[in-house]
């Protein structure tokens, strides 16, 4: 007796922390010719979407912004895969059938979570089988969310394939270091290092030794938060490059990610910062569709208040904001 | 960056993105140097960039100065000088002189 193949449709769930690395991972996946047929389904958090812009080579796109997949957003997920299996089996839809869906979580997502609504979701778990969940782990920053960040651990645990992403920002101690202590996290997961979405060898780990994680309590007590802020067209590039790189200084460790696309004289702009590190800019070539967000900049990130920033990038930076004031606008995620 | 992915990083420090031409970078520099002036001015500081040596050079009010090559290092070296560290949100940048501002934020 053989069993009838599985006709359900295999979903990879990419999950890892805020700034770990997943765009830039899935970004070079697609343009190297992998997954492009799949729907990719995108989540933000934040209400101001960017990474969608980055991921143009997928053959579609479909966006959850506004809300982690694992919480508030995960009754929309479930819709939105709901209606792709509706569009699946209609004979009337025209639109492209896709035979894989690959979700990016938001970095504040528990994988957990999403994996279990889709598998017990009634209809869901007719349709689509979670193939599997790829962690992206950023080898700069690793240590210390797993150290410190419950959720960041929480991510590791469930991966079946962990990828250590911006491999090539640390030494090789480092990387031993890290694949270890991810090993000692989830013993069972396939590990693989990347450098800007590229494959690159991992050191052995013979002699290794793995971060030290039992001291870790509730982590940070501080909820985490995300605003954004719109800045006055013509807004001065100079100015805010130094009020960002000032404030990344000072509170780059509770600053967890700014992100967005600011427009300058030099073109559109791609700004992305992992607590103290900022990303060289991209400038987005003009094939990149201009979304209607452009010059809204979203912080993730705890021990600040929404208003503090209106005020110092006014202040200590004069600049001008076009979304000046809603009232302390701010959601806790 | 992938050379396959088309999206060209910069060079030079992440701030000076886009500033290809020699007269965007000057102008970039003086209005750098005259940002930095007003904003280090309450630790007691200047900042000078001349445009045509690297870096910009940090003073206090007594003459004791350093150059920062870049404007990472900036705020590091104003923070050796003034024994303070250069914080966009403390009080006197966010007119919240009473409350604690960042709750708990380090600066």
């Amino acid at each position: 007796m053989t069993a009838s193949p599985d006709s359900r449709i295999p979903l990879t769930l990419l999950g890892g922390f805020l700034g770990s690395g997943k765009t830039t991972w899935l970004r070079h996946q697609l343009h190297s010719g992998e997954m492009t047929e799949a729907l990719v389904v995108v989540n933000e958090a934040a209400d101001v979407p960017v990474d969608d812009m980055l991921l143009f080579k997928s053959s579609e796109i479909r966006l959850l912004a506004g809300g982690c997949a694992c919480c508030e957003g995960k009754e929309r997920l479930i819709a939105l895969l709901r209606q792709f299996c509706d569009e699946r089996v209609d004979d009337r839809y025209t639109g492209k059938r896709h035979e894989h869906i690959v979700l990016e979580t938001s970095g504040l997502a528990d994988p957990g979570p999403i994996v279990d609504a889709i598998r017990t979701d009634s209809i869901l778990m007719h349709h689509i089988v979670v193939r599997e969940i790829i962690v992206a782990v950023d080898a700069l920053h690793g240590i210390g969310y797993l150290t410190s960040e419950p959720l960041g651990r929480r991510q590791v645990e469930t991966g079946d394939r962990l990828i250590i992403t911006k491999a090539d920002a640390v030494d090789e101690d480092a990387l031993r270091q890290l694949r270890a202590t991810l090993q000692s996290i989830n013993p069972g997961a396939a590990i693989s290092a990347s450098a800007m979405g590229s494959k690159v060898a991992l050191p052995d780990i013979s002699d290794a030794k793995a971060v030290d994680l039992r001291v870790l309590g509730d982590g940070d007590p501080r909820p985490v938060i995300s605003t954004s802020i719109k800045l006055a067209e013509g807004t001065d590039w100079t100015a805010f490059g130094l009020w960002l790189s000032a404030i990344l200084h000072a509170r780059g460790d509770d600053l967890v990610r700014v992100k967005g696309v600011m427009r300058t004289p030099s073109g559109r702009l791609l700004l992305q910062s992992v607590r103290k590190v900022v990303q060289s800019p991209e400038i987005l070539p003009a094939s990149v569709a201009a979304g209607k967000d452009e010059n809204s900049i979203v912080f993730i990130g705890r021990g600040f208040r929404p208003r503090d920033l209106r005020m110092s990038l006014k202040r200590f930076a004069g600049l001008s904001l076009a979304d000046d004031p809603p009232p302390d606008h701010q959601e806790a995620i | 960056m992938c050379a396959n992915c088309g999206f060209p990083a910069a060079p030079g420090h992440w701030t000076e993105v886009g500033m290809d031409e020699t007269h965007d970078r000057l102008q970039a520099r003086y209005r750098r140097a005259g940002l930095l002036r007003a904003v280090l001015r309450n630790h007691g500081l200047s900042a000078h960039d001349d445009a045509t040596t690297p870096g910009i050079t940090i003073s206090t009010l007594t003459g004791n100065h350093e150059v920062a090559h870049d404007l990472t290092a900036v705020w590091e070296v104003a923070e050796k000088l003034s024994g303070r560290p250069v914080d966009p949100l403390a009080p006197e940048f966010i007119g919240d002189d009473e409350e604690t501002a960042g709750q708990g934020a380090s600066g």
